[in-house]
């Protein structure tokens, strides 16, 4: 007789039995994925999936990365051994972010339907959302022309669907530039009209400088790209803005930049008079009673922090084993204008090759733009109440000559007078020690412990301020043949640095100016860009002086008897790490199409020079 | 001992595919110089600078090979047999730029083909040399092939190791006068390399106004 229960079928019941369960562990709802019903029925909710976007926009050259300073003209790579740049990347600085435009997108649709806020509200936060997003597109914008608009919509896609229809071609340059504009002329005035907390939300007047900004690029894309021999462009004009368009752009540079002017809510302060570098400073790195920043990338401590001050500091005023990253150049501090002498040119030497001897190794300096001390730690300069010593080595007497005696970091000679300081400068190879003879000033912090590891600092980096407004204003009115405009724009701005009026200018005159006051601020390389200058600044040769870098080393004379014993004298040098000439070719004018986008999107057309 | 033996056999069954979506690798190698009139030309062959580009139509997706070009002119690339088309990237290298031709390639087996361009100079009558004195000496000819065209700087480029250009270097020095008949002599005694044992090269390099990259001489080992 067959049993009745084989073991077959007792072992298959028990595993069966496996499957059961008394109770819906394992049903719960996923507490780290929330659905939209969750998120925009809570406005704590909503605003926190908006501060993660905020989070998300920060790109080109910041406090983040003190190596991208070293690449242009700004500063010098101290740290270890030389940089050997040439030439830049395909992909330098470079922004393709249709994933975050994709999730602006459906926040905007999420936000649309939700019942818990009042009109009011939604369309501010949807403002906020939209003025993000025309971040975005600028971002592409000035890295890569125009790129495909996809608007409000949140595509889907299932299988069998028609995927053409999802692939959308480049906009054109103009195209792209004329839809940020629209965007902020929608949203701007749903923007609240007062001053954020720390800038770091976004205001009407924010937007507007978006607005000024990207008009203002172009404007001088349309007017200088056709002014090349051979201009810049693609058939369909993905690349290339017409030379028609250019008077229109800078109609509406001028006209928004002058809104944010006349807002009042900003302004160009001088609060400490007798002190115009400290002053210079206050404005862009104090956070508190602020009047000049617009917008910018906030920190905060604990969880939001930045390692730039840790990176810079001077190794005398280090906290933790990081310091002396990378240092300014001697070409940017020549570029500082003397308060009586347009040229900025240190006089280290007489018209018979002499050298100049200096009491103070500050002395040099005197009369310098007050920006300069405010952007810069020069020689000898003050940073948290103790002297920065930038001491290269001695200069002594030999057989009626000037040489340098250089010793071990921090060593002192016989009579106890130090030889080379800690800080440098130095052309070794070292870690850790200053190779340029400048510190940077602007952006580094003040605060206790803001150089250490453990805390890093909370110094924000601005994104627009109300400077910028006015040196767009200055320009935009010079372009438009309106030159007492343009003059009492840009003077306001030179009063505060110490400087005397122009009376007449040029474009140079807004180059230099751009240069020198926002110094590390990213403006640097987007401006040579777009006023296509990039590639004869950095053009390869290294007999161009604009094209290498410059150090300056201080040297202390020891010579006994002599007239300038204990007096100081500057050499200034080719910075050894950076051997070669800076090289923009013209294919870096705009950055290249990724072959992947292509793949995805055959639509997509590749940029000039790829 | 007997189990393992059948279950490794068993395993081993996992490993075996049907050969379906297995390729072989490429076999066929397509060789060649860059020419002016026949003759390698020589370029920057550091940080991938010259490229020619290999195309191969009749596909959806279509992304062209990178081909690198090294510093005595030569490339090479080992691809599948087919119908190629061989050209330079857009005005990259110091030849003009509406001289390059497409050159399509029917590949089976290995192919030897030359791409020939126009280039804006020739150097010619190369002689580099060190002397006892520790001078280096450099006598050469530039000839204007483009009448158009100037020269923005010659160089003179050592290098420790046989990879020698405008940013791979230990030493290097720009002119600007207008001569096309040179004749250099520099003091070098201020390197470390020339008192140390190593090997050292040296070559020229002449930097026309209408491009961005200079044409180089051969590579010369001076010491």
């Amino acid at each position: 007789m067959k049993k009745l229960f084989n073991r077959k079928l007792i072992l298959f019941t028990l595993v069966c039995g496996l499957f059961t369960s008394c109770n819906d562990l394992l049903d719960q709802e996923p507490d780290k994925i929330l659905n939209n019903d969750q998120i925009f029925g809570d406005e704590i909710m909503i605003k926190s999936v908006l501060a993660n976007y905020y989070g998300r926009v920060h790109w080109g050259q910041n406090t983040t990365s003190s190596y991208n300073y070293t690449i242009l003209d700004e500063a010098g790579k101290s740290d270890g051994g030389p940089d050997n740049i040439n030439s830049y990347g395909d992909a330098l600085f470079r922004v393709y972010d249709y994933t975050l435009i994709r999730h602006i997108n459906e926040f905007l649709v999420g936000l649309r339907t939700t019942e818990i806020l009042s009109a009011e509200k939604k369309l501010s936060y949807e403002a906020e959302a939209r003025f993000l997003r025309a971040w975005i597109y600028f971002n592409m914008a000035r890295s890569m022309g125009g790129m495909p608009i996809v608007g409000d919509d949140v595509f889907s896609y299932s299988p069998g669907d028609d995927i053409t229809a999802l692939q959308i071609p480049r906009s054109t340059e103009v195209g792209i530039y004329d839809y940020i504009i629209s965007e902020i002329d929608e949203i701007n005035g749903y923007l609240s009209v007062e001053p954020t907390i720390n800038a770091s939300r976004i205001n009407k007047w924010g937007a507007l400088m978006l607005k000024a900004r990207a008009a203002i690029y172009a404007g001088s894309l349309a007017n200088y790209n056709n002014k090349m021999t051979t201009p810049i462009k693609t058939d369909n004009g993905e690349v290339g803005i017409p030379a028609s368009e250019a008077q229109r752009f800078y109609e509406i540079a001028l006209n928004a930049a002058e809104q944010v002017i006349a807002s009042g809510k900003y302004s160009i302060a001088i609060k400490k008079s007798d002190d115009l570098s400290r002053n210079f400073y206050e404005a862009i790195n104090f956070k508190e009673n602020n009047a000049e920043v617009i917008w910018a990338r906030d920190y905060i401590y604990p969880g939001q922090t930045v390692g730039f001050t840790r990176e810079n500091i001077p190794p005398s005023h280090a906290e933790d084993i990081d310091r002396a990253y990378a240092g300014p150049i001697l070409n940017l501090v020549e570029d500082f204008e003397y308060i009586n002498n347009r040229d900025g040119s240190l006089k280290t030497k007489d018209a018979n090759d002499n050298y100049v001897f200096y009491d103070n190794p500050l002395d040099i300096f005197n009369n310098k733009d007050a920006r300069l001390a405010g952007s810069v730690i020069l020689p000898g300069a003050d940073f948290k109440g103790n002297p920065v010593v930038l001491q290269a080595g001695q200069k002594i007497l030999q057989n009626g000559n000037w040489v340098n005696n250089i010793s071990d970091l921090g060593k002192v000679d016989d009579d106890n007078n130090l030889i080379t300081s800690a800080n440098g400068p130095v052309t070794s190879n070292v870690q850790y020690v200053n190779k340029t003879g400048f510190f940077f000033r602007k952006f580094l912090d003040e605060n206790a412990g803001a150089s250490t590891r453990g805390k890093n600092s909370a110094m924000w980096f601005p994104r627009f301020r109300i400077a910028e407004a006015y040196l767009i204003a200055s320009e935009a009115a010079l372009e438009l043949s309106n030159l007492t405009k343009a003059l009492e724009h840009i003077n306001k701005v030179r009063n505060r640095a110490g400087l005397n009026d122009l009376i007449t200018m040029t474009l140079s005159d807004i180059v230099q100016e751009r240069r020198v006051e926002f110094a590390f601020e990213d403006h640097r390389y987007w401006d040579l860009k777009r006023w296509r200058l990039a590639h004869t600044v950095w053009d390869g040769i290294s007999q161009n002086p604009k094209a290498m870098q410059y150090a300056l080393f201080p040297y202390k004379v020891v010579a006994p008897g002599n007239p300038n014993n204990g007096k100081w004298v500057f050499d200034k040098q080719l910075f050894v790490n950076s051997p070669n000439a800076r090289f923009f070719q013209m294919k870096n004018y705009y950055n290249f199409i990724d072959q992947g986008w292509i793949n995805n999107n055959p639509k997509i057309v590749r940029n000039p020079f790829q | 001992m007997k189990k393992i033996l059948i279950i490794t056999t068993l395993l081993s069954v996992l490993l075996v595919g049907c050969g379906k979506d297995n390729y072989d690798e490429p076999t066929s190698v397509i060789r060649g110089k860059v020419t002016y009139n026949g003759k390698a030309i020589g370029v920057r062959g550091t940080a991938e600078v010259i490229q020619l580009q290999l195309y191969q139509d009749g596909y959806q997706l279509k992304d062209h090979i990178p081909v690198y070009v090294g510093q005595d002119g030569s490339f090479s690339a080992k691809v599948f047999d087919g119908q190629y088309k061989l050209v330079a990237r857009s005005n990259n290298g110091p030849w003009v730029n509406a001289s390059q031709d497409t050159v399509i390639i029917n590949l089976k087996g290995n192919t030897e083909v030359n791409y020939e361009v126009t280039p804006y100079f020739t150097i010619d009558n190369v002689a580099i040399a060190l002397n006892a004195d520790k001078n280096i000496s450099a006598n050469f000819t530039i000839n204007k092939v483009v009448q158009s065209a100037t020269v923005r700087y010659y160089s003179l480029i050592v290098n420790k190791t046989a990879f020698v250009d405008d940013a791979i270097n230990i030493w290097r020095k720009e002119y600007t006068d207008p001569n096309l008949s040179v004749s250099l002599s520099e003091d070098l005694s201020s390197l470390n390399q020339i008192n140390t044992n190593g090997p050292l090269f040296a070559r020229v390099g002449v930097r026309s106004n209408l491009s961005e990259q200079p044409i180089y001489s051969e590579v010369v080992k001076i010491k």
